[in-house]
């Protein structure tokens, strides 16, 4: 059953990778560019007070079909649907923090990486924390069952983990004084902080740091040359960098991600 | 097609069990500390109150009364959140496991003050002024007349909510309480045998009520004299 399904599966992804050889043809053709965005994750994509799309990846969306000289058209997706919006034709692009990982990579392409997504361990404004072994007999707040949590099991035995079931509670947790340490994605730290001017979250143990990249169907040489040479030229010119600072309130170390980019 | 195959073939894989057993039984043992604490001490509250919203004047029936009706009209997830992120917003930071019980405790206080009141409420009148005319003190009057006899009443009631508490403790892995839900999070999440890891919670939970009740039984065999050598209800 499971070959017969992956031989479907293989002859319908040769089907719309012959029909659609050259993707970005078909968009200028087109006039626009269909672009896969989760708008459930903010602050890379959410829905603002105006219920209008906005967000790190919103933004850098618009700058791409800005730079193609066509339109947008912001295809919503959800994390797990975000590679079937590639390979159905529902979506010629993807930038929606997506990490680039091997197993994806078997599946669909990557572009260089736009932006760095590390898993950070937090800590009260003051708090004396610079290393794994500082944790010791502290109590750190991940949420349950993350790579976090996976990680932080592993490398800071003596560390006390409290966990809780989602992000919200763990930034309660914080807000409140439960927890004055808690290991999460960097890009949560500004919104938990905001939850309580009093007590601010710095970053201080980088744990594991994943890339985001533009996701695009195999087989598509001009269209990744394109995205590869759009994503250098805006890394250097600062254009990225700019949206990044705006939504994260941090930099992106352009340097390293042109290094892994090549 | 492909979905129902699938679905129908599920096979069940409980091997994550020879490792993760000892998490079961220490998650199970937390939520029994917790639900007999708060079990011990919600009762002693539910009591006191039921006394004083019977026997009480005015000024105090009134507090009890809101106390009671505020309790049980929330629900006892938020009466958790309050505790726990509450009173630490106010510098008063209490360990997931003391917040818990503290909630859990003035939550059983509300439902076993009602639940006694309407014991208490049964004793007859006539029962007081016999009590009064045998010389008995007030003291004795309220443990041995009014008491006793009541919560025999009521004891059904009482050993139902008692459960329901232990179940409902469940919902404290919400602050980070590592009792049995917690536990199941936890494994589940580590293995992805979710249907597995609910599947022993569920029983562990059905054992744990089996015993509590069993308890309970046995309680009142040791408490209610009468029940015991006429075998006949009050």
């Amino acid at each position: 059953m499971k070959t017969v399904l992956a031989g479907a599966l293989i002859a319908l992804m040769s089907l719309v990778t012959v029909a659609h050889a050259d993707t970005l043809d078909d968009i200028k053709k087109a006039g626009k560019v269909r672009i896969a965005i989760d708008t459930a994750i903010p602050p890379f994509g959410m829905t603002d007070d105006k219920m209008q799309p906005a967000g790190s990846d919103i933004d850098t969306a618009r700058l791409l079909a800005k730079d193609l000289g066509v339109q947008l058209e912001i295809v919503t997706t959800t994390g797990p649907t975000r590679i079937p919006s590639l390979l159905t034709n529902k979506a010629d692009l993807v930038v929606s923090t997506l990490s680039i990982t091997p197993d994806r990579a078997k599946v669909i392409d990557f572009s260089i990486p736009y932006a760095d997504h590390p898993s950070v361990v937090g800590a009260l404004k003051g708090l004396a924390i610079s290393s794994y072994a500082d944790l010791a007999g502290k109590k750190v707040a991940v949420v349950r069952g993350t790579t976090q949590d996976t990680d932080l099991t592993r490398e800071a035995k003596d560390a006390q983990l409290v966990r809780y079931e989602d992000d919200a509670t763990m930034a309660l947790a914080f807000a409140s004084g439960q927890v004055d340490i808690l290991a999460t994605a960097r890009s949560l730290l500004p919104a938990i902080s905001k939850k309580n001017p009093a007590r601010t979250a710095e970053s201080r143990i980088t744990m594991q740091t994943n890339y985001l990249a533009v996701g695009l169907r195999k087989n598509e040489p001009a269209l990744k040359a394109w995205v590869n040479n759009w994503v250098k030229t805006n890394l250097q010119n600062g254009k990225l960098g700019a949206i990044y600072k705006k939504w994260h309130g941090v930099d992106i170390p352009v340097d390293q991600l042109l290094k892994i980019g090549g | 097609m492909c979905a129902v195959q699938r679905t129908m073939s599920y096979e069940f894989d409980f091997s994550f069990l020879a490792e993760r057993w000892p998490d079961f039984v220490a998650g199970a043992w937390l939520t029994v500390q917790l639900t007999v604490v708060s079990i011990a001490l919600g009762l002693a509250v539910g009591t006191v109150c039921a006394l004083l919203r019977v026997y009480g004047n005015r000024w105090v029936k009134a507090p009890v009364g809101f106390y009671v009706e505020l309790i049980r009209n929330t629900p006892l997830l938020v009466q958790i959140f309050i505790v726990y992120f509450g009173l630490s917003s106010l510098g008063l930071k209490l360990s997931a496991e003391v917040s818990a019980v503290i909630a859990l405790v003035v939550n059983m206080g509300a439902y076993t003050t009602e639940i006694m009141r309407a014991g208490i409420q049964s004793i007859q009148r006539t029962q007081l002024e016999a009590a009064d005319c045998l010389g008995l003190t007030r003291l004795q009057t309220i443990v041995h007349v009014v008491l006793l006899p009541a919560m025999e009443r009521v004891y059904p009631a009482l050993s139902s909510q008692f459960v329901l508490l232990m179940l409902a403790s469940s919902i404290t892995s919400q602050i980070s309480a590592e009792e049995l839900t917690a536990t199941a999070n936890l494994v589940q999440s580590d293995t992805y045998r979710s249907f597995e890891v609910y599947i022993i919670v569920a029983v562990v939970y059905l054992a744990l009520s089996v015993l509590y009740r069993f308890t309970f039984w046995l309680v009142g065999l040791v408490l209610f004299a009468r029940k015991r050598k006429l075998g006949t209800a009050l």
